[in-house]
């Protein structure tokens, strides 16, 4: 198993690399296991060998930003791997980052990714290639395997270190814990998809529901961590585990956060805000009664009105 | 914890007749599938040349919305374009996969420059090699702020598009609605050869258009429909989408939809209110025009009415959403003192608006 990474740079992952790298994977697959409806008569011949092809194995290449000590991945896109000797095509790689360079300039190659379970020796040769593009890249390893008990992502990421065993200096792979990024634009997407809202708008109450039901599941998630921790605390306090004092700083830590805003300030930012709420939808309801007034004198004098010049139109009883 | 949120999700979808699409298992990724055979007598057939109303279905896949989103949103005000990759499939046009083009997107351009078509073709290219197989199937872009719809530039462009390059599907993102609304604004059209008349097509969803693009708007609605839009994914996209979720949730209490769109809702406020004048300014006029018939006058005002009034409804309850989120997340992380001050009386910010 890969020791840890000492290196204290902190990773960033877009969600947009994961269901990239999913999407590449599944066409892969599914272009070498045809459906059955599809006659395989016509098929390539690589399809004998559909047996092994059962997972294949997908590369690419990962692209984003490194900013001082954080490293955060924006994008990714397919490459070309000869599984024979494990070597990348490098011009492929080269055209691909070319092109990708005039829509993104400021993304850079910052590494590779791959499909598999664990990380593999032959990875390190493709790991040591991309090493004369960027000094110390990362390994983005995916696990394609479906597995609904896992309730963690199964992406790690790896990056490689230099260490000295039995005498001669090897680089081996260390994994490095990451976080996932995101910008609100992708979180209501991957929101809409995930949970295939309706895509029209709905009546003002459907939107309130997908509103709140979203809050609220949020605030269940919350609450379902802060019981963990109660329950791991109150096991501490029996004496059923043993007390382990940086957890426990760092619970206390987190408890003298909140209030998370005290300031008299925000107290005035809040309410101004409040109130800036409170007076648009003070405006909004005074245009709909003035358009309700408007229909209703309409109503009226079409009802009543006996001046038109249109002729006889008399006065309902 | 993950059994009533679901509960409360399935109880939310009942009531609101939510088709579910079934969670997608690996017999319908068939979808991924691209078999070279039957596109090629697809196009040959070319049915679409006979019925302009051929296509009325798209499919986007996850990868391809969420790609034109961040692309849409990372150009900021800026009108973006690119491309899309797919297939047909009857009546449907599948988007599978979307790229961005190195444009700089102002209205009046017509065509992508000869930069940008060298760059769709080595693109193209290096796809098919890496195993994308699928062709060019439509072009995207953004309009930031102003809504869904095809401007007569983008009508015409369509048009050309659509002579040449059949099957071609347009597609339009709105970024900045996207987040001030939370929720995906998009649309996908397709337009008549010039002098079609299209049948009385049913009303189209309602959107505020601004005052400064409604003449553009209204000039062109003819010439084009939309297309009803639908999502796929992969059974393994779906199975990360849900572990995402997992470490999603922090951001709804992190991230505020009102503070990153406050420009938005002033101009969109005052567009209202120019609306409002204009509306206003028309009643004047009409007062002494008197010939006309009363009857058809009264209708236009009541008409223009109604509209400003859906628009304003429509920005308060964006704006009390927001409020509300920020007056829970108030509650969860203030209101630990137990002063007798509480920062929320109540949660009275209930829209009374309906729409």
């Amino acid at each position: 198993m890969a020791p840890s990474s000492s290196s204290g740079l902190t990773f960033k992952l877009h969600p947009l690399v994961i269901v990239n790298i999913s999407d590449h994977y599944t066409r892969v697959k599914t272009q070498l296991n045809p459906p059955a409806s599809i006659c395989s008569s016509g098929n390539a011949s690589n399809n004998g060998e559909a047996v092994f092809q059962q997972n294949p194995r997908v590369y690419g290449c990962v692209i984003g930003v490194q900013r001082g000590r954080t490293v955060e991945i924006f994008n990714s896109f397919e490459l070309l791997c000869e599984p024979l000797n494990h070597t990348l095509d490098r011009s492929f790689l080269e055209k691909k980052q070319e092109l990708y360079k005039k829509v993104f300039p400021d993304f850079y190659i910052l590494g590779w990714y791959s499909t598999g379970s664990d990380a593999e020796e032959s990875d390190m040769h493709i790991h040591k290639a991309l090493m004369d593009i960027n000094e110390s890249p990362v390994y983005v390893l995916l696990n394609p395997a479906i597995n609904h008990a896992q309730k963690d992502l199964p992406v790690t990421i790896y990056e490689s270190e230099l260490h000295v065993i039995d005498g001669i200096p090897q680089l081996i792979f260390a994994h490095t814990s990451y976080t996932i990024e995101t910008v609100e634009a992708e979180r209501i997407s991957v929101d809409h998809v995930a949970h295939l809202k309706p895509s029209d708008g709905g009546s003002a109450a459907t939107q309130l529901a997908a509103h709140l039901t979203g809050t609220h599941s949020a605030i269940k998630m919350l609450n379902s961590r802060i019981r963990v921790l109660y329950q791991y605390l109150a096991a501490m306090q029996e004496g059923d585990i043993p007390c382990e004092n940086s957890l426990l700083r760092q619970v206390s830590s987190l408890l003298r956060r909140l209030p998370a805003m005290e300031s008299e300030r925000f107290q005035d930012n809040f309410l101004m805000e409040y109130n800036d709420k409170l007076l648009i939808t003070y405006l909004a309801m005074i245009t709909n009664c003035s358009s309700t007034m408007n229909e209703m004198v309409d109503k009226f004098n079409t009802a009543y009105d006996r001046n038109t010049r249109r002729g006889g139109r008399t006065a309902f009883m | 914890m993950e059994g009533s949120s679901t509960i409360a999700r399935k109880t939310w979808e009942l009531e609101n007749n939510i088709l579910t699409v079934n969670t997608p298992d690996s017999a319908s990724d068939n979808i991924f599938y691209y078999d070279d055979t039957s596109q090629s007598k697809f196009q040959q057939e070319k049915p679409w040349e006979t019925d302009p109303h051929y296509f009325k279905r798209v499919k986007i896949s996850a990868l391809a919305l969420l790609k034109m989103v961040v692309h849409a949103r990372s150009g900021g005000t800026i009108e973006i374009m690119g491309l899309m990759q797919g297939k047909t499939d009857g009546d449907a046009i599948i988007v599978m996969d979307a790229f961005a083009l190195p444009v700089e997107g102002t209205e009046t351009r017509v065509n992508a420059q000869a930069d940008a078509y060298e760059y769709m073709v080595e693109y193209s290219q290096t796809n098919k090699l890496a195993g994308r197989l699928e062709n060019v199937v439509g072009w995207y872009h953004s309009h930031p702020g102003y809504g869904c719809w095809l401007s007569g530039i983008d009508v015409s462009t369509q048009r050309l598009n659509q002579q040449h390059q059949e099957p071609f599907l347009a597609v339009v993102i709105d970024p900045t609605r996207t987040v001030s609304a939370g929720k995906v604004e998009i649309g996908a059209f397709r337009t008549y050869s010039e002098g079609y008349k299209p049948p009385d097509e049913p009303v189209s969803e309602y959107q505020t258009i601004p005052l400064n693009k409604i003449e553009d708007f209204g000039g062109h609605c003819k010439q084009y429909y939309s297309l009803d839009i639908t999502y796929f994914k992969s059974s393994l996209d779906s199975h990360f989408l849900d572990l995402l979720w997992n470490k999603y949730w922090v951001n709804i209490f992190s991230s505020s939809p009102l503070l990153g769109n406050g420009d938005y809702v002033a101009g969109q406020i005052s567009d209202l209110a120019e609306k409002l004048e204009q509306a206003e300014n028309h009643l004047a006029h009409s007062r002494f025009g008197g010939i006309v018939p009363l009857h058809r006058k009264k209708e236009d005002e009541s008409q223009v009415l109604t509209k400003i009034t859906r628009d304003s409804s429509k920005i308060t309850v964006e704006q009390v959403h927001g409020l509300m989120s920020q007056v829970i997340k108030d509650v969860l992380f203030n209101s630990v003192r137990q002063s007798n001050k509480s920062p929320t009386d109540s949660l009275d910010s209930e829209p009374l608006i309906t729409s």
